[in-house]
């Protein structure tokens, strides 16, 4: 019955491809910045893919979910758009969703139906870690089902540290201020990065704040710099104002770096900072596509397509990379069901057993966890620059030129061997 | 002194003593921190004073208030664009122009505002049941949230920095940093109460406004026209909130849609503290509150801040239900 109405539908949208369609998803905050350009990277890999000739004898169509509500990202209503893509047969897998706590909601839907999940940017490690400073169990997500959830981007367990390892060996700070938004996210970057710093030898006053209840934070950055602190780490997302401490700083006549994990690397974040932006310090869970040999052509062919400065964020080539290899299980999956429509679990299985993909970002596998095998993480500090569009960091809206330039990047695959 | 004062100056006498534990130890950073809560203060102080008077004349607590405040800010984001010529880098003619005109247009616009939402929401029910009329007013809170959000989105709002600010404009007083725009917000709110003020206690309409609210039948009896005076009240108060929002945005550069939700809250506070109804009550806990805010924020801990200010909201209902310089309200 399911491949008669299969067929049906197939038949009737005319403009796909031989053998009918295949949806894909994709769960983002689009109401931000960043939410939007991962989106631009699925939609470019899918133009792409169907441009010559679709996967298999199937046309691939891009079916965009936005998860915002009420200006930030919702895990409801990420649960809401994945129960609307495991209603319809055709939806194969999804890419996302963007944010960690979206996920944690979403993977036990998806996994009761072999769902596949990609996501281009979730660097929780409880997703797919089992570790002790975890609240839950990576295994009760996914409820005894076998994992259905992939990522390509390193974890924050390795975010946090990158950052503390260039600010005590590269800028050669020895004592910071880490402030963060209350978040899971947010708190959590800012306990690696500290235990990491304090590891290394450093001093660390920390502190948190809600979003909702704060707008001055003149007398916390004044207790830090009195504490002696020589920079500001912040663990949070701009949708949580983390950037605005940052102009504060300027109002309270105190000029040193300010670091963050990846939710600072946006334009909004420029934004907040109004005016005090240049020295701004992100980490971001992956390679930057430009350190990658190889990658410049695809990047070309996306600016073209995508012009706008900010069309091109810091997850972009990850969402690129990540259809890419879920269209590549799926071509996979529909030899397993002797080119017809494959099943979800025929799609899981294949993704699962993804071996030496060969991405933008670099050639990689997947765990049994669903973690890839690369652990790199970037750095970015924020400089005027000549030419934005050339930038592959994001630059601020008003100030355009201001933008997140690649600084240097950690390997921890290479350093834990 | 009964048992609930004697709990109130025990709680008030050891914050003193803690903090001037802290002002001996360190002493610069201390000042510092006093700036920013004074500076805080102040904006609190003039939302604050549309809470007392607004509850003192009709013995409402307009919970709409604080978003006619928010709503004057984002006027001013929006007034503020209008000028090409005004420059964030350095203090230009075009700047000053663009302040003139701001600080009036948002001010008189947030006191039409005040005027409809009373004529509309609260004057058909001021013989109802004073539940409804209080709902009325959450209401009404929402409605101008929404109205907000579906103008410029839920994002964080970035309001022109036209005040003169950078080198120049800032010096360090005993190793205590100060802008010109701290001076700038204490020195405008300065202003404002007291005008107020002169025109509580010298005005005809001021003495409306009083009698109104000491005995609002006698008031009319005596031939003062009540509804006129409520209407003043109401406008008068948005005057201050609608100052208050552009100062805070011409302050902090960044508002958003719901930034009402805690500033009204907190500067409720600051009302309750000080004596609701009381208006140099308003004044005065809008500045303690600032301060509490501020030392809380450096010495507690920032995720502390809003439970020690609704700690003392609690505390001075139960120790002190009449504030720090008692309630004035209507007597029956």
């Amino acid at each position: 019955m399911a491949t008669l109405i299969a067929f049906a539908c197939g038949s009737t949208s005319g403009g796909g491809g031989a053998k009918g369609t295949i949806k894909i998803g994709s769960d983002l905050p689009t109401c931000t910045a960043g939410g939007k350009s991962t989106q631009n990277g699925i939609d470019f890999a899918i133009k792409q893919k169907n441009a010559a000739g679709g996967v298999s004898g199937f046309t691939i169509q891009f079916v965009p979910f936005d998860d915002c509500r009420q200006a930030a990202y919702s895990a409801d209503a990420g649960v809401e758009n994945v129960t609307s893509m495991l209603g319809d047969s055709k939806f194969l897998g999804m890419i996302g969703p963007y944010n960690s706590a979206v996920a944690k909601a979403e993977i036990p839907r998806a996994a009761a139906q072999s769902f596949t999940m990609v996501s281009p940017s979730n660097t929780n490690p409880c997703l797919t870690k089992d570790l002790s400073t975890c609240s839950y169990h990576p295994q009760d997500l996914r409820g005894g089902k076998p994992n259905n959830y992939f990522r390509v981007v390193t974890t924050d367990d390795y975010q946090g540290p990158a950052m503390a390892d260039y600010a005590y060996k590269t800028l050669n700070l020895k004592n910071v201020g880490v402030l963060d938004d209350s978040t899971v996210f947010g708190a959590g970057i800012a306990d690696t990065f500290s235990s990491e710093f304090k590891k290394l030898g450093g001093t660390v006053t920390r502190d948190s704040y809600k979003k909702e209840q704060t707008s001055d934070w003149r007398s916390k950055l004044l207790t830090f710099k009195a504490a002696g602190a020589q920079a500001v780490y912040v663990g949070g997302t701009d949708d949580q104002n983390i950037c605005i401490p940052r102009k504060q700083m300027k109002q309270i006549g105190w000029d040193a770096p300010y670091m963050g994990g990846d939710g600072i690397e946006t334009p909004d974040c420029i934004n907040q900072a109004s005016g005090n932006e240049v020295g701004i310090s992100a980490t971001s869970a992956g390679a930057d596509a430009t350190q990658i040999p190889g990658a410049k052509s695809t990047i070309d062919a996306f600016r073209a397509a995508f012009p706008q400065p900010n069309d091109f964020g810091g997850y972009t080539m990850q969402a690129y990379d990540a259809t890419n290899a879920l269209m590549a299980a799926i071509g996979r999956a529909i030899n397993d069901a002797n080119g017809s429509m494959p099943s979800r679990e025929q799609v899981r299985k294949e993704m699962a057993a993804t071996k030496g993909f060969v991405g933008v970002i670099g050639t990689y596998d997947f765990d049994q966890n669903g973690d890839n095998s690369l652990k790199i993480v970037s750095i970015y500090t924020v400089q005027a620059v000549s030419d934005p569009t050339q930038s592959t960091g994001v630059c601020g809206k008003t100030a355009s030129k201001d933008c997140f330039v690649w600084k240097t990047q950690f390997d921890f695959a290479k350093s834990s061997g | 002194m009964s048992v609930g004062d004697f709990g109130f100056f025990v709680i008030c006498l050891t914050a003193i003593v803690l903090l001037a534990a802290q002002a001996v130890v360190h002493p610069s950073e201390f000042a510092q921190i006093l700036v920013f809560g004074l500076a805080d203060g102040a904006i609190y102080a003039l939302v604050a004073l549309g809470y007392t008077m607004v509850y003192g004349i009709i013995e409402l607590i307009n919970f709409a208030h604080g978003d006619v405040f928010t709503l004057g800010a984002y006027v001013a984001a929006a007034v503020m664009g209008f000028f090409a010529g005004t420059s964030e880098d350095t203090f230009s003619v075009s700047n000053l122009v663009a302040l003139l005109v701001t600080f009036p247009a948002a001010m008189l616009l947030m006191g039409a505002v005040n005027i409809t939402i009373e004529r509309v929401a609260y004057r058909p029910l001021r013989n109802a049941p004073r539940l409804a009329p209080l709902i009325t007013a959450i209401g009404m809170s929402f409605l101008l949230e929404g109205i907000m959000f579906v103008w410029s989105g839920p994002f964080t709002v970035h309001v022109p920095d036209l005040l003169p600010h950078g080198p120049g404009f800032n010096t360090t007083i005993g190793g205590v940093f100060i802008e010109f725009k701290d001076v700038f917000v204490v020195v405008a709110a300065a202003i404002l109460v007291s005008l107020l003020a002169v025109f509580i206690n010298r005005s005809k309409l001021g003495k409306a406004m009083r009698a109104t609210a000491q005995d609002r039948d006698a008031s009319q009896l005596m031939g003062i026209n009540i509804n006129r005076t409520i209407a003043a009240t109401f406008f008068i108060g948005a005057l201050l909130a609608g100052a208050g929002g552009v100062i805070w945005g011409l302050y902090f550069n960044a508002i958003t849609y719901n930034l009402g939700f805690r500033t009204g809250l907190v500067a409720f506070t600051s009302a309750v503290f000080g004596g609701i109804g009381n208006i140099p009550g308003a004044a005065l806990g809008g500045m303690v509150i600032g301060l509490t805010a501020a030392f809380s924020d450096a010495y507690i801990g920032s995720k502390w801040t809003q439970v020690v200010i609704f700690g003392i909201l609690i505390g001075v209902l139960v120790f002190r239900p009449t504030g720090l310089l008692g309630m004035r309200v209507p007597e029956k």
